[in-house]
C-alpha cells in the first residue's frame, strides 16, 4: 500500500465523527444512539465504496 | 422539539457554551455524556485537521463575500467550532486595522501566499485538514442545536409511544378499509 492510499484511511475517523454527532443531535437514548449511528456510519460507507467502486469500474485512465 | 424529560438547563446559555468549546454547552446542561461525545468527536477532527494542514488551514480575512476568489468560506464554517479558532478572527481584525503587527507570532494569521502553494503543492493532507476543520464545525452547529432545542426526535426509547403511533396508523388503515 502506497501513501497515496493511505490517505484513504482518512475517511474513516471522518465519517464515525459525523455519524456519531448526528445521531447524538437526533436521540437521547444511548442504546438507540448507538445502533442508529452504527447503521448511518455503515450506509454512508457502502455508498462511498461503491461509488468509488463504480469509478473505478468505468475509468478510462491507467 | 423540546423533550420535557431531558433537562435543558437555560438553553441559550447552554447553547452559546455549546458554540464556545465543544460539549460545554452539554455538560453544563449535566448531559456529561453527550458532553464528552461531542467534545471528543468535534475537537479531534479540528485537532487532526488543524495537524494535517500543519496549522495554517484556519484563518480570515476581511473582504466582501461578493469576492469569491478572496473569501474564506471554509471559515464560516469553522467559526462554529468556538474558541479554537477565534484567533483566527482576531488576527484578521488586528491585521485589517494594524497591518504587520505580527500579533501572537502570527498564530493564525493568513499565510504568505509562497507558504500556502508550498502546502498545497505538498499534496492532499493540507485539503483534508481543510475538510475536516470545517466539519468539525458544521457538526458543531448540530451540537449547539441539541444544547439549545434538545435532541430534535426526542429521546428515541418511548416503548409506549411507538405502540400507540403503531396502533393508530393501523385503526387508520382499518378505518380506510372499512370505507
Amino acid at each position: 500500500m502506497n501513501s497515496a492510499s493511505n490517505i484513504y484511511w482518512l475517511i474513516l475517523p471522518l465519517v464515525v465523527a459525523i455519524s456519531l454527532v448526528y445521531t447524538a443531535s437526533r436521540y437521547e437514548s444511548w442504546p438507540v444512539i448507538w445502533a442508529r449511528s452504527t447503521r448511518l456510519c455503515l450506509w454512508i460507507l457502502a455508498a462511498l465504496i461503491g461509488t468509488t467502486a463504480v469509478l473505478l469500474l468505468v475509468n478510462t485512465q491507467s | 422539539m423540546t423533550d420535557t424529560s431531558i433537562p435543558l438547563r437555560e438553553p441559550a446559555k447552554a447553547a452559546f457554551l455549546a458554540w464556545l468549546i465543544p460539549g460545554l454547552g452539554h455538560f453544563y446542561q449535566g448531559r456529561t455524556g453527550k458532553g464528552w461525545l461531542y467534545a471528543t468527536c468535534i475537537l479531534g477532527l479540528y485537532a487532526v485537521g488543524f495537524y494535517l494542514g500543519s496549522g495554517k488551514n484556519v484563518y480570515w480575512r476581511w473582504v466582501s463575500p461578493f469576492n469569491t476568489d478572496r473569501f474564506m468560506l471554509h471559515y464560516v464554517g469553522q467559526f462554529f467550532v468556538g474558541l479554537p479558532a477565534l484567533p483566527a478572527l482576531i488576527q484578521a481584525t488586528i491585521e485589517h486595522f494594524r497591518p504587520g503587527s505580527n500579533f501572537l507570532g502570527g498564530f493564525m494569521a493568513e499565510p504568505p501566499a509562497n507558504v500556502l502553494n508550498g502546502l498545497l503543492l505538498r499534496g492532499k493532507p493540507y485539503e483534508i485538514g481543510l475538510i475536516y476543520t470545517t466539519v468539525a464545525g458544521l457538526l458543531n452547529v448540530l451540537a449547539i442545536y441539541d444544547a439549545y432545542e434538545g435532541p430534535a426526535y426526542g429521546r428515541g426509547d418511548e416503548p409506549e409511544a411507538d405502540a400507540k403511533d403503531a396502533e393508530g396508523a393501523n385503526t387508520v388503515v382499518t378505518a380506510g378499509g372499512a370505507a
